[in-house]
């Protein structure tokens, strides 16, 4: 076999035709030189194929094995021992003193070899100049290799656009079997398939409320509190007016997210499924389930009591009526202010007595001024009162020290009445002498008399005013005993405290001064209706007398520090005090000597109270706060039930001139009509 | 004829919901044919619309202005409206009543007065002095006003507003007046007397002249109304005695005067007139009443009937020729007026509680209280009636206003049947401000409605006050 030598000669085939035994053509290849570009790379040169014995089994033979043409390997040919020893003195360069086994020569390797190996040891990277990290070769990216690769420019077709009708039909089956029910859109879930379910799911949850029972209403157990249910704002697709403005916007923004009061921004979407993902879905649930962990629930002990059912049962105030409601006249003329009133005992009148001195009836229906007296100058009237009785037509006002005895005149009383009248008041005259005689043996010559009932001067007797009683005091108010024939007068003053109280007698000019040590400052007095009983209101206190007996029978302490006024029931046994510390107060004489019932509505001093005292179940104050209260008390004489309260009614109109309101009140004998003095100079008629 | 002419009027026009009325009214006069079944109309007309209709129905040469009452509420807008506004369905027959309409009344005059005006009244050819003398010369007779005034005087007055005649007696307030005839005026007074008076009209020279005639004393309180009738000269007091007088007008037929009543057994009362005038009593004195006689009042039928109200809250009445009480009925209030409304049998009160009460005064009446008409703010002193219909009245009140009432504007409440007033006639001196509190200033004590001068009233303005429906 003879080599392929000549590259070039590629025409050449590389086999040669021979004759085998039988005269046949036979094709003997040539041997094929693995060059650096044949097909067979790698192939060793001369591989031996004596497979994996020693090599000293052929240490007989000139030959090391067989290549894989069977040929014989040649043994290399091995140096005299001079040879070697020369060799061993003049080592090579690349020798290593190692046996290349594939071939049985000294293994000799070169320097670069040699480096590779150092490297190799080293941990270091064989190949001189070889960088790990190359750059990236960008065969199709970077700068002017950008490829652009529309898979198609044409424009979307509408069926993209349109549903399609196809589906459309298959879904209306599918909606129609689910309506006939022969499909079933979902399989309810068993107890399998949530086992099954939950050993699919890679982590353990553990639903602590799975096996809750509904406990019974313990009242340990706080249920938790219910979240507020969404309003507007968190609505996808809130009204704009919910939605928040550029500013608002801006300042939730930049506010702390502790500060925010909401943590969300409402947000206008236009159909349900453009709404994102909430990001703040999981932490959302995460706080609420911290709040429900960390919050104390504290148990408050609430009072379970309607409200209602502690307001006292009073009845309907329109079921109450007659009660006055409205200012049906007013009554203008006194100049000044208007201190006391009094309805006559017909009920046709009204009489007032004020600052400017004078004393004034008028026709409260109409408000027209039907007489008037001038009974001084400079001093007020305090009081007025009519004698009780329908037979006789005398009024009774306080004037200064004066009580003058007024009959008015221009057809306001009947004949008959007046010429009654007169012959009471002129009935003392007789008496007169009696009395004055008696204090002056007392007391020696020179004592005054301590009252002094005498004619006035003639021009107030042609207006009217037939008797004048001078006391040496200045009675602030004057009450009648219901017979008419004695009165009380009381004059708060400090000076002369044992006169202060006085009861006369009319028909026989007489005074007597029954309390001549008296604890506390008198203020006002009246006489028990049917009882000889007689009430005596001190500055604190209220003294109840028994006047057949001449003692003390009781002492009411109604608690108040300044008692006003006070007004005793028609029936004798409840007591209205009003006082200037804005209260006003019911006693009830069989109850006990504190008030029953303690009314405090105004928000000034209280001037006045009046029963009403022809039996309508009805009384009124006057407070300086220009208003008066009408009241419904009921009195039963089933002593064993209280006595109702119910407010009716503020009557609102007096002027408040110089902190002063409304300074009296007083009730027509028979209807449910009130009168108010006024410091406005006017009387109010309330109908 | 009639159908006719409802289907011209009533040709339904397309797409308008129409309703079907009966028409119906009270009234004789102004009554439709028998035959007029209900008709169909659009519901889109209103008062003016339906008064025409029915003009037509009805053939009158001048249309009579109507008013159209539906359950008792007056129709003030379209029908369509109405029916909204109650929740009527359009398909039910509406029974629907006409009434003369009502002018709003206007103001004409005010008489000025030195004092407080307490009483009026009037004289006038429809009025019913000139109507109780029946040969008297009607037409020809002029128009006068009479008012009885605080200052205790008497005036009679002309239409331009001249005081005629001066009537000086009474030493105290004036508190009624009133003409018993053309020639002869009865007033009563604070100083508990009634005095009658002989009017003589101004003639072409000399100024008319109220000459007193007769003195009546027997009350001891102030008089404070009176009634008068002419046929059977009597005369009716109220006084707060608590007693009602009865009085004759004739001198012959007065008894003496009792004496313990007579000024002159007072010496300290000055008799102001040395001419000496007759001095009667009472016919009769009827006791009964617990409070002081608010108001009186004849039966307009029977002038042998007396009512009265009183401020015991009663209204009683009264045979006057037997002189006992024969009924009594009692009320929740105080009574300030009354006034008798012949054709519907009810007695109008006016009550302390500022409204009117309607008591129907037959023994056969079950209830005392008919209808409250309600709307003063003050309580009512006055009432009259008007003269060209038997349902409708006026009130004055303290509240300075009078206000027209028509009976049959009523709507049912809770308890009971309750009215509002059709026209509020404010005091000409108080217009353009707000009203006062409690009617200070501009009371109303008296008022009185007459056919033709229109409804006079007086009040505490100092002022005689007419105002007139312009029509009517």
């Amino acid at each position: 076999m003879v080599p392929l030598e000549d590259d070039d000669d590629e025409d050449r085939p590389n086999y040669t035709v021979t004759t085998d035994a039988n005269g046949n053509p036979r094709y003997v290849y040539g041997e094929i030189e693995p060059v650096y570009d044949s097909d067979d790379s790698d192939a060793p040169a001369n591989a031996n194929t004596i497979g994996n014995i020693p090599l000293s089994y052929y240490d007989a033979y000139p030959h090391i094995g067989y290549d894989i043409n069977g040929r014989r390997i040649a043994r290399p040919a091995k140096g005299e021992a001079l040879d070697s020893l020369l060799d061993s003195i003049d080592i090579p360069e690349g020798w290593t003193g190692l046996t290349d086994p594939a071939t049985g020569k000294p293994l000799q390797l070169s320097a670069e070899e040699l480096q590779v190996l150092k490297k190799l040891t080293q941990n270091d990277m064989p190949g001189d100049g070889y960088d790990p990290y190359p750059d990236m070769v960008e065969y199709f990216t970077g700068k002017g290799m950008e490829e652009v690769m529309p898979l198609s420019a044409a424009p979307e077709p509408k069926r993209r656009f349109v549903p399609s009708m196809h589906e459309h039909r298959r879904v209306m089956k599918m909606v129609k079997a689910i309506k006939e029910g022969r499909i079933q859109p979902y399989r309810p879930r068993t107890d399998e398939d949530r086992e099954r379910e939950e050993a699919e799911q890679e982590y353990a949850t553990y639903d602590v409320w799975a096996n809750e029972q509904p406990r019974p209403d313990h009242p340990m157990n706080v249920p938790a509190p219910k979240l507020p249910p969404p309003g507007y704002e968190e609505s996808y697709h809130p009204p704009p007016e919910y939605l928040p403005d550029k500013d608002e916007k801006e300042a939730w923004e930049e506010q702390d997210e502790e500060d925010r009061t909401r943590d969300f921004l409402p947000q206008d979407h236009s159909a349900l499924r453009k709404v994102p993902g909430y990001a703040q879905f999981v932490k959302e649930k995460f706080e609420r389930c911290l709040d429900l962990y960390l919050a104390p629930r504290v148990r408050r002990s609430k009072l379970n009591i309607d409200p209602e059912s502690l307001l006292p049962k009073l009845p309907d105030p329109s079921e109450l009526k007659p009660f006055p409601t409205t200012c049906s006249t007013i009554c203008r003329g006194h100049q000044g202010k208007v201190r006391t009133l009094a309805f006559d005992p017909t009920g046709r009148f009204i009489a007032s007595g004020g600052d400017d001195g004078t004393v004034r009836i008028w026709d409260f229906t109409t408000g027209r001024q039907a007489w008037s007296v001038k009974l001084s100058k400079d001093e007020p009237v305090n009081a007025v009162a009519w004698r009780p009785g329908n037979d006789t037509c005398i009024l009774t006002a306080c004037c200064g020290e004066n009580v003058h005895f007024i009959i008015p005149q221009g057809e306001l009383c009947p004949p008959d009445q007046e010429a009654r009248s007169r012959e009471i008041l002129d009935a003392g005259f007789g008496h007169a002498a009696a009395p004055t005689t008696a204090s002056k043996t007392a007391s020696g010559a020179t004592k005054p008399s301590a009252s002094t009932w005498s004619r006035p001067s003639s021009t107030l007797q042609s207006h009217g005013v037939l008797l004048t009683l001078t006391l040496r005091t200045t009675p602030k108010s004057l009450s009648w005993h219901r017979r008419g024939d004695y009165f009380a007068t009381v004059s708060p003053s400090t000076t002369s405290i044992s006169t202060a109280v006085a009861i006369h007698t009319l028909s026989k000019h007489a005074t007597q001064h029954p309390f001549r040590r008296l604890k506390g400052l008198a203020q006002t007095a009246c006489f028990h209706p049917t009882r000889p009983l007689f009430f005596l209101a001190t500055r604190q206190r209220i003294r109840i007398y028994d006047l057949q007996q001449q003692k003390l029978e009781k002492e009411l302490q109604p608690g108040a520090r300044w008692i006003s006024g006070i007004s005793l029931h028609p029936l004798g046994s409840n007591l209205l005090v009003s006082s200037y510390d804005k209260r006003l107060l019911w006693h009830d004489l069989d109850l006990g000597l504190t008030p029953y019932k303690t009314l405090r509505y105004h928000s000034k001093a209280i001037r006045d109270v009046a029963f009403h005292p022809g039996g309508l179940p009805l009384f009124a104050d006057a407070s300086d706060d220009g208003s008066l209260q009408v009241f419904h008390g009921k009195v039963v004489s089933d002593e064993f039930e209280n006595a109702t309260v119910v407010p009716l009614k503020v009557l609102r109109g007096h002027r408040v001139v110089r902190e002063l309101g409304v300074l009296s009140v007083g009730w027509h004998p028979r209807e449910a009509w009130c009168a108010s003095a006024g410091a406005d100079g006017t009387v109010r008629i309330w109908m | 004829m009639a159908t006719t002419t409802t289907e011209t009027v009533t040709a339904p026009a397309p797409r308008q919901t129409q309703v079907r009325i009966h028409l119906h009214t009270r009234s004789d006069d102004i009554e439709l044919p028998q035959d007029t079944g209900p008709i169909l109309v659009s519901t889109e007309v209103k008062r003016y619309q339906l008064s025409t209709l029915v003009n037509r129905l009805l053939e009158t040469e001048k249309p009579v202005p109507l008013e159209f009452l539906i359950n008792g509420q007056f129709l003030r807008s379209s029908l369509d409206d109405f029916l909204t506004q109650n929740g009527i369905s359009a398909e039910t027959t509406l029974r629907v009543e006409y009434v003369r309409a009502l002018i709003p009344p206007l103001y004409v005059a005010s008489y000025e007065h030195d004092d407080w005006v307490s009483a009026v009244d009037v004289l006038s050819p429809s009025s019913k002095p000139v109507r109780w003398m029946r040969n008297a010369e009607g037409p020809a007779m002029p128009q006068r006003i009479l008012s009885g005034s605080y200052d205790g005087l008497l005036r009679v007055w002309n239409t331009s507003s001249e005081v005629i005649a001066t009537g000086q007696g009474h030493t105290a307030s004036v508190k009624a007046a009133k003409f018993i005839s053309p020639t002869q005026v009865v007033s009563s007074s604070v100083d508990r007397t009634i005095r009658l008076w002989k009017f003589e009209d101004a003639a072409a020279e000399s100024a008319g002249t109220l000459t007193p005639t007769l003195e009546l004393f027997g009350h001891k309180a102030s008089v404070d109304r009176i009634a008068a009738h002419a046929p059977s000269s009597r005369i009716l007091s109220a006084s707060a005695d608590h007693t009602i007088g009865l009085w004759s007008s004739k001198k012959a037929e007065a008894p003496a005067a009792p004496e313990e009543v007579l000024p002159s057994a007072n010496k300290r009362r000055k008799l102001s007139n040395t001419k000496t005038v007759p001095q009667r009593g009472p016919l009769s004195q009827l006791l009964g009443h617990q409070s002081q006689i608010a108001d009186v009042c004849f039966d307009e039928k029977d002038a042998t009937v007396g009512y009265s109200a009183s401020w015991d809250h009663t209204v009683k009445t009264w045979d006057l020729t037997t002189s006992a009480c024969v009924d009594t009925r009692t009320t929740a209030q105080s009574l300030f007026s009354i006034c008798h409304l012949s054709e519907s049998s009810l007695l109008a009160t006016g009550t302390s509680a500022r409204h009117i009460t309607l008591i129907d005064p037959r023994a056969s009446a079950t209830t005392v209280s008919a209808m409250t008409l309600r709307g003063h703010t003050n309580v009512v002193v006055s009432l009259a009636k008007d003269p060209n219909s038997s349902y409708q009245l006026v009130s004055g009140s303290h509240d300075g206003t009078c206000r027209v009432w028509d009976i049959r504007s009523v709507r049912a409440e809770a308890m009971d049947r309750v009215g509002d007033s059709v026209y509020v006639i404010e005091r000409n001196s108080a217009s353009g401000g707000s009203r006062p509190a409690a009617g200070e200033g501009v009371k109303v004590f008296s008022v009185c409605w007459d056919a033709d001068v229109g409804i006079v009233s007086g009040g505490e303005d100092n002022q005689v006050q007419i105002n007139k429906s312009t029509t009517s």
